[in-house]
């Protein structure tokens, strides 16, 4: 691991045959020199796994920091969208009552009920023009009864015409006789004269009698003619339109309750995506345990980091040779670092571990999420 | 309008068209029907091809006469362009009506 056991060197072979004292420290010395390479590389890690661990806690701090803008404008985004949810499921429960029903006079009235108005109105309608041709034909009965008893009328006048005309005749031959009988004949004369003068009287009677008929008949005749074109007003269309009106109310009763049903699906349907985007807004709020999570791992790290350079830093003072330049071992560093799909955050990487600059991190959310073009950008 | 009396007079069966024009054969019908003895009245109308308003006046005015007279009324087998009136002007809350 960390390929820490690919730079052991192989220990020198044993010479054949050692000889002296000198050949003793040497052979002695081998492992001591051994010990401190492997010190040093010891402390090389430390010092890679400080810049390491500086670098990541930097990037946890800034993904922390980059997680929480992005979280705040997704909540507040959430929040409008919850708002409008919200003002779109008002508006669907207004839609609720448009539907139901019709506002008169500030006053809401059912669909139902105002199909139910109108068939008692033209019930009522039906009713009047049915009770209209009772009557008028019940008139025209009763004129035609009443020209017929005119007309019986008319036939006593001539009767009173015949009888005026018998009396006039009997006036008459009354005179002729009492002229005939002279002096005699004066009383004759007399009755004669009388009865002429009631035959005079009758006939200027019946005359106007036959007038006042005639008229009356005109009046019956004029009467009969007029409700004949009253009765004979069809009124059968009218009255048929009520059926048509039936039928279209009805539909429109049935296409009100499909409304209604539709609209209280979609009330619904709108209080549940309210709900649910509701329910985004508070579980969207996850970042702030997040931030507080990435606090404890990058003050962990930050810890660790501060421990390693202090037993570095105390390595180097209580043994100074160890602290002497050694060739860093940056094998598992390259095998780490090309893992990485971002580019950005290999860059940082590179200038912060590998190079020792301080890292510009520029736009915090620039480049955030942006996968490298592999393979176009090569750092080794 | 023509028409046919049958059962004892008490029975009418009319046909064609039933309007103003019809009055006083009406008037003639009901006056021969209400001369019968008190055996219910009925008005066959299956072969009535259309009636009017006036039309149905008339038999409104027989209504009214049986009911004075103390008479059942009954009015038969109303088709086509009369039942659809008869329903529309509800007359089967008036009328006894046979299909």
């Amino acid at each position: 691991m960390f390929g820490l056991g690919q730079k052991r060197r192989e220990r020198p072979a044993e010479p054949l045959a050692p000889a002296g004292a000198a050949a003793e420290r040497a052979a002695d010395a081998a492992p001591a020199q051994d010990h401190q390479r492997l010190l040093q590389r010891w402390m090389a890690l430390a010092d890679m796994q400080q810049r390491v661990i500086a670098t990541l806690a930097a990037e946890i701090a800034r993904t922390s920091d980059f997680v929480e803008t992005e979280a705040d404008s997704l909540s507040l985004r959430f929040q409008r969208l919850a708002d409008s949810a919200q003002k779109q499921t008002s508006r669907v429960d207004s839609l609720t009552d448009l539907a139901m029903g019709i506002e008169v006079e500030g006053e809401s009235v059912r669909i139902e009920a105002v199909a139910k108005l109108f068939e008692g109105t033209l019930s009522e309608v039906v009713a009047k023009i049915l009770l209209l041709s009772k009557d008028s034909m019940s008139m025209v009965y009763a004129l035609d009864t009443l020209g017929a008893s005119v007309q019986n009328v008319g036939q006593c006048n001539t009767a009173i015409d015949v009888i005026n005309s018998t009396l006039n005749m009997l006036a008459l031959n009354a005179r002729i006789e009492g002229e005939r009988a002279g002096a005699a004949g004066a009383a004759f004369r007399v009755v004669a004269n009388e009865v002429y003068e009631l035959s005079k009287t009758v006939k200027t009677l019946a005359a106007t009698m036959k007038t006042e008929i005639k008229a009356i008949t005109d009046g019956i005749m004029t009467s009969h003619d007029t409700l004949k074109r009253v009765a004979t007003v069809d009124l059968s269309d009218n009255i048929m339109v009520k059926e048509r009106l039936e039928v279209l109310l009805k539909a429109l009763v049935v296409r009100n309750s499909g409304l209604e049903v539709v609209v209280a699906d979609a009330v619904r349907e709108s209080e549940a995506i309210s709900a649910d985007v509701t329910g985004m807004v508070t579980g969207i709020q996850f970042q702030d345990r997040t931030k507080q999570r990435l606090e404890h791992v990058v003050d962990t790290l930050q810890v660790i980091g501060k421990a390693l350079e202090e037993i570095r830093s105390s390595t180097t003072r209580e043994v100074p040779e160890l602290a002497a330049a050694t060739e860093t071992d940056l094998g598992w560093i390259k095998d780490l670092l090309s893992r990485y799909t971002m580019s950005d955050m290999r860059e940082r990487f590179v200038a912060q571990i590998l190079e020792g600059k301080p890292v510009d991190w520029g736009d915090a959310s620039a480049g955030e999420g942006t996968p490298s073009s592999s393979g176009s950008m090569e750092l080794f | 309008m023509n028409f046919d009396f049958t059962g004892n007079d008490a029975t009418v069966a009319m046909s064609g068209d039933f309007t103003f024009t019809d009055h006083a054969a009406f008037l003639e019908l009901m006056n021969r029907l209400f001369a019968t003895a008190s055996v219910p009245i009925v008005i066959d109308l299956a072969k009535v091809e259309f009636i009017d308003s006036a039309g149905l006046g008339m038999l409104l005015i027989a209504r009214d006469e049986a009911s004075k007279a103390s008479r059942q009324l009954t009015l038969r087998g109303p088709q086509g362009q009369v039942k659809r009136m008869f329903a529309v002007t509800r007359f089967e809350t008036l009328f006894a009506i046979e299909s």
